[in-house]
């Protein structure tokens, strides 16, 4: 069922406010991984392979070891003493042959960037230095540079003792597909390449990893958006207990989730510090991230929709090929699994074949970056059918509409493994053409093409499964964690509030937002409220982490129902001081009434003093003292939020240039906490979505090296190249989730792919160009922009 | 990402600095804005033993007219170049070609001189002083010389210079008035070095007829190129759009540039006929 909200009265809730967390971040005097010393510490480096594919046949330190300032240095053999492989958490494909590596190389590299060994030194300058006195001889081996090598007959193979390069293959079917395209009155398929990227946060990785063997202790800060998973992988990989570890995060300069996945560097400077009784700084550099942190979007998917000739889409079918690396990452092939999942998006298709094929190559490992598979998914689907309209010379904007499911039809499955919880899919397309219209950016186009300009319009509508999710539903589907969110909320005896959160702040606002929900929550002024993450010592444990847009969803949902419990639990004691009845009751910044006599009123430090101090003819005989509450939430379902995008361009037929000159966004993510830091999320993710439809780019060349390892060559989209941003909300709160969030911290980067290419499309229309290509650069474009000029004059 | 160990040495002028590059050889480098070393030297691809630091010298600076010429130190910051009124005024197309060069906040640390000894082919700067037929001089042991532009260019990141000598300043003809100047420069992202990038200045005479054409293109070869035949075609003639194509194509034929992973060779060659065609309308359009 989908309902419309009601409006509540929220003081905080729902209004936009600034960040809590922006005065000292602002100013200089955040506390990110490299501000951090303790003391005795050093600092480690990783040497790394030069060569795709290599068996290392003799590694001499002694060079290395002697150079003043060197504290240690380890190769593979020293590691593999006290820690196990690399863990994977998600194993999605049934019978999936899942290659581990350890965190530093063994026998045989399979990647450039793979670890071979590792110093630890008085600072980073002497730790390069002697990495550089590191002899190491590779014997080369042959190197599958790329998937279309991969797949090939007589391709070389990364393990020997595989038939071939494929981890696993799975197909998820719903109705029959075959029938649909037998019968289907129009087909429209294409291949679709999304190239390697990752999500690149301005801060690396980094870690400071203090292992007192004395005390048995391993002590971590580290960089991450689940420092619960990551005590919980450190124990698994070192044989440790988990009470032995303590996992602290410091600010992170963005995450994006390539900070979600759990990396050899930790295992490395847990290692070295265990093996100098020091703590050691590891810090990833910007040259090696290319190579050492996940790398990501790296897929091709070769995909056909079958629609009866009045628009209805019957089919769909398809392979997906995951580019997966030398060994697979964290998350295994979980984001490519995620695309071929979502690759219906938002419409109505009964008959599905999707099938899903992993594949190894000779590149660094496949792991997460926001979006988790699902931009290629909206690429399938957003892409197919606007080539759907072309054929069926339909509205594009008509085809989308009446294949959307009716608000009646929620909830909706979607055919292979998502129910969409609610939506009003068409009001949303409305909300965006109506905005486009608005801005006249018809106009716009028409005068510009009248002057001899090419302006396109895309548009693309999007879905983004978020709250990851019930936790016996992924464990089901392969992942060896949870997906549940545990809130503590405190208020102490001066009435203010504490709230202890599991969840990662990477920059997106989390701080704010629980603010916002607990003061709410508890009546109380959020500048009493304080929010506490990144230690797992004294926060709680969350499932997952922070990522699958769960830290509103579940997180929020989990302070919404502990602060009403306690909320609760102050009245009554406010009702003792009160002498009056706790249904009577109501509080309201910070103060404790009776409703409709204001004049009667206890303050929360009053409660606060009764509950932790002054107890006696205070608080009541049936209560306990303190002030505490703990949620764990797990939701139901996940929950489902979406949009529509649109995206004014210009082409430079010449060159094969875009500019990118206005985008909107119509969103849906049920309530919105915080309408500024919502469009915030909205506009950064978009803006990541056009790095990767025009600029990012891993370039490999036929060795498995990467070109592209520099910021001189890997381009991030800058300022001057994103549009203005306009966004325009509509709420259709989540039904399963207290407080009625949907997830939308993915939404931009989804969305963003296709809506390029269908702006590209729409700007060069009299030449019926196709984008099927990501990123799609200059060079890429004029080469498609002739084609077709010459395919048209053959015509 | 951090350099190897080096010995630093700060040079009080210029026949300091060449004393030093004397004593030091080919081991030594010069840092002045160090916006291409100092990475250089953190990705451990340029490893000087001795780095002489330059930026407390003072007789390499200022921004002057003499006789017809516009004289610019070697040490003058980019940015102040850039925003230096008799500058933009005697060489409309410094200006223009500054604001493709990186940011502002490498353009406030990174100095003329720096761009030009450092030759990177597809660098604004150097193709500026080829398209102007500048000259640069040069200070060594024995004296100082004069070097034309496009005999001081000789690869990549290579010059003329010796390994003693530093250069101190450079001189660049005064644009008569009425100069149609363009600087046309593809890049990816605003600041990015050149795919290719053009400069261009047109003075017509009283009978519509081209005077003065300079042509000069980036990123297209291993310096950067005077576009002599693309000139040719144009000078003595009234711009029309065939000599102007003609002039594009000429260019084109000129160029030799290479594929790297933001352009195959061709899509370059393909680019300096688009630009070149670009900047000859536009400084037309700019006179």
């Amino acid at each position: 069922m989908t309902t419309t909200a009601e409006p509540q009265e929220t003081k905080y809730t729902g209004k936009s406010q600034q960040r809590i967390e922006d005065p000292r971040l602002l100013t200089g005097h955040g506390t990110y991984i490299d501000d951090i010393t303790v003391p005795r510490m050093i600092e480690g480096a990783v040497l790394r392979s030069p060569v795709a594919h290599a068996r290392i046949t003799r590694i001499d330190v002694s060079k290395a070891a002697e150079l003043p300032g060197v504290f240690a240095v380890i190769t593979g053999n020293d590691l593999v003493e006290f820690a196990g492989e690399q863990p994977v958490i998600w194993s999605v494909i049934p019978e999936q042959r899942i290659a581990r590596a350890h965190a530093l190389a063994t026998d045989t590299v399979r990647w450039v960037g793979q670890g071979v060994a590792a110093v630890a030194a008085v600072d980073r300058y002497v730790a390069e230095d002697a990495l550089e006195l590191i002899e190491v001889d590779y014997e080369p081996l042959p190197v599958v540079a790329d998937l279309e090598q991969a797949l090939a007959p007589d391709a070389p193979k990364l393990y020997e003792d595989w038939p071939d390069n494929i981890s696993g293959s799975m197909t998820f079917p719903a109705g029959d597909a075959d029938a649909a395209f037998a019968e289907a009155d129009v087909v429209v398929g294409a291949s679709f390449r999304h190239h390697a990227g990752y999500g690149c946060s301005i801060e690396t990785r980094g870690c400071i990893a203090n292992w007192d063997v004395f005390a048995g202790k391993l002590d971590m800060w580290l960089g991450t958006q689940a420092p619960n998973l990551a005590r919980d992988l450190l124990a698994q990989v070192l044989s440790l207990p988990v009470d032995k570890i303590r996992v602290r995060t410091p600010d992170l300069g963005g995450g994006f989730g390539l900070k979600f996945d759990f990396y050899p560097d930790e295992i490395i400077a847990a290692i070295l510090s265990r093996r100098t009784k020091r703590p050691v700084k590891l810090l990833e550099d910007r040259q090696e991230s290319f190579v050492s942190s996940s790398r990501a979007r790296d897929m091709r998917h070769d995909f056909e929709m079958a629609l009866r000739s009045d628009g209805t889409i019957i089919g769909l079918r398809g392979t997906a090929y995951a580019v997966l690396g030398g060994a697979l990452g964290t998350v295994g092939s979980g984001p490519p699994w995620a695309s071929v999942l979502a690759c219906m998006g938002p419409y109505k298709i009964p008959n599905q074949e999707l099938t899903l094929k992993a594949v190894m190559t000779n590149r660094s490992p496949y792991g997460s970056y926001r979006g988790w598979g699902m931009p290629k998914a909206n690429i399938v689907h957003e892409r197919l059918i606007e080539f759907a309209a072309r054929k069926l010379g339909m509205s594009r904007i008509d085809l989308r509409r009446m294949n959307f499911p009716t608000p009646e039809e929620f909830p909706y499955f979607s055919g292979a493994a998502f129910t969409y919880d609610s939506g009003r899919y068409a009001d949303c397309l409305d909300l965006a053409t109506s905005a486009v219209n608005e801005r006249g950016w018809n106009v716009r186009q028409r005068e510009g093409r009248e002057a001899g300009r090419s302006i396109g319009i895309g548009y693309g509508f999007h879905t983004e499964v978020g709250a990851f999710g019930p936790s016996r539903v992924l464990n089901m589907v392969g992942l060896d964690h949870s997906g549940f969110d545990e809130v503590r909320i405190r208020m102490d005896s001066t009435g203010k509030v504490t709230v202890l959160s599991g969840q990662s702040a990477m920059g997106q606002g989390t701080h704010t937002t629980y603010a916002q929900l607990a003061a709410d929550g508890l009546g109380v002024p959020i500048e009493d409220v304080t929010i506490v993450t990144g230690d797992t010592e004294s926060c709680p444990y969350t499932g997952y982490g922070t990522g699958g847009s769960r830290a509103a969803t579940l997180g929020g949902a989990a302070i919404v129902n502990a602060s009403g419990r306690l909320k609760s639990k102050i009245l009554r004691i406010g009702a003792e001081l009160l002498e009056a009845n706790p249904d009577d009751l109501e509080i309201s910044d910070g103060r404790v009434s009776v409703r409709g006599a204001a004049d009667a009123s206890v303050s929360t430090a009053d409660i606060g003093y009764s509950a932790y101090r002054m107890l006696n003819g205070r608080l009541p005989e049936s209560e306990t003292p303190t002030l505490e509450e703990i949620d764990v939430f797990d939701p139901a379902n996940m929950t489902t939020s979406y949009g529509c995008t649109a995206l004014l361009v210009e082409v430079d037929r010449q060159t094969g240039a875009v500019t990118l000159l206005d985008c909107l966004q119509a969103h849906d993510a049920g309530v919105i906490i915080n309408p500024l830091l919502a469009d915030g999320q909205l506009a950064g993710g978009l803006a990541q979505a056009f790095g990767g439809g025009l600029f990012e780019e891993f370039v490999y060349d036929e060795d498995g090296q990467i070109n592209t390892a520099s910021f001189m060559d890997y381009l991030l989209p800058s300022a001057t190249d994103i549009p203005p941003f306009h966004f325009y909300h509509q709420e259709t709160p989540a039904p399963h989730i207290p407080g009625g969030m949907k997830g939308l911290g993915e939404a931009g980067t989804i969305a963003g792919v296709s809506v390029v290419a269908s702006a590209i499309d729409d700007a060069l229309s009299d030449l019926g160009v196709a984008v099927t290509e990501f990123p799609m650069t200059p060079p890429r474009l004029l080469e498609l922009i002739r084609a077709a000029q010459s395919a048209g004059v053959t015509a | 990402m951090k350099p190897p160990p080096f010995e630093y040495r700060s040079a009080h002028d210029s026949t300091e600095t060449v004393e030093l590059l004397t004593e030091y050889g080919d081991d030594a480098k010069i840092l002045a804005g160090g916006q291409s070393l100092v990475p250089l030297m953190n990705f451990r691809m340029a490893r000087p033993s001795v780095l002489i630091d330059i930026n407390q010298t003072q007789d390499m600076t200022g921004i002057r007219e003499d006789d017809g010429h516009l004289v610019i130190g070697a040490m003058a910051r980019q940015r102040v170049l850039e925003r230096d009124p008799t500058a933009g005024v005697a060489v409309p197309l410094l200006p223009a070609a500054l604001a493709h060069t990186g940011h502002t906040t490498n353009r406030n640390r990174g100095t003329f001189g720096g761009s030009l000894a450092h030759a990177d082919p597809a660098a604004e700067l150097p193709a500026l002083l080829v398209a102007m037929g500048g000259e640069l001089t040069v200070k060594g042991p024995s004296g100082t010389r004069i070097v034309p532009a496009e005999d001081f260019f000789l690869a990549p990141l290579t010059t003329t210079l010796a390994y003693n000598e530093i250069l101190v300043s450079a001189r660049l003809p005064r644009l008569p008035s009425g100069t149609g100047t363009a600087v046309e420069e593809l890049a990816r992202r605003h600041g990015d070095f050149a795919i290719v990038s053009v400069m261009a200045a047109v003075h017509l005479d009283s009978n519509g007829r081209a005077d003065l054409v300079r042509l000069a293109a980036g990123g297209v070869d291993s310096t950067p190129i005077r576009l002599h035949e693309a000139e040719s075609v144009l000078s003595g003639g009234t711009l029309d759009e065939t000599s102007i194509d003609a002039a594009a194509t000429a260019a084109a034929d000129a160029s030799h540039p290479v594929d790297d992973v933001h352009g195959t060779a061709s899509y370059r060659r393909d680019m300096v006929r688009v630009l070149v065609a670009r900047a000859i309308r536009s400084a037309i359009a700019n006179r």
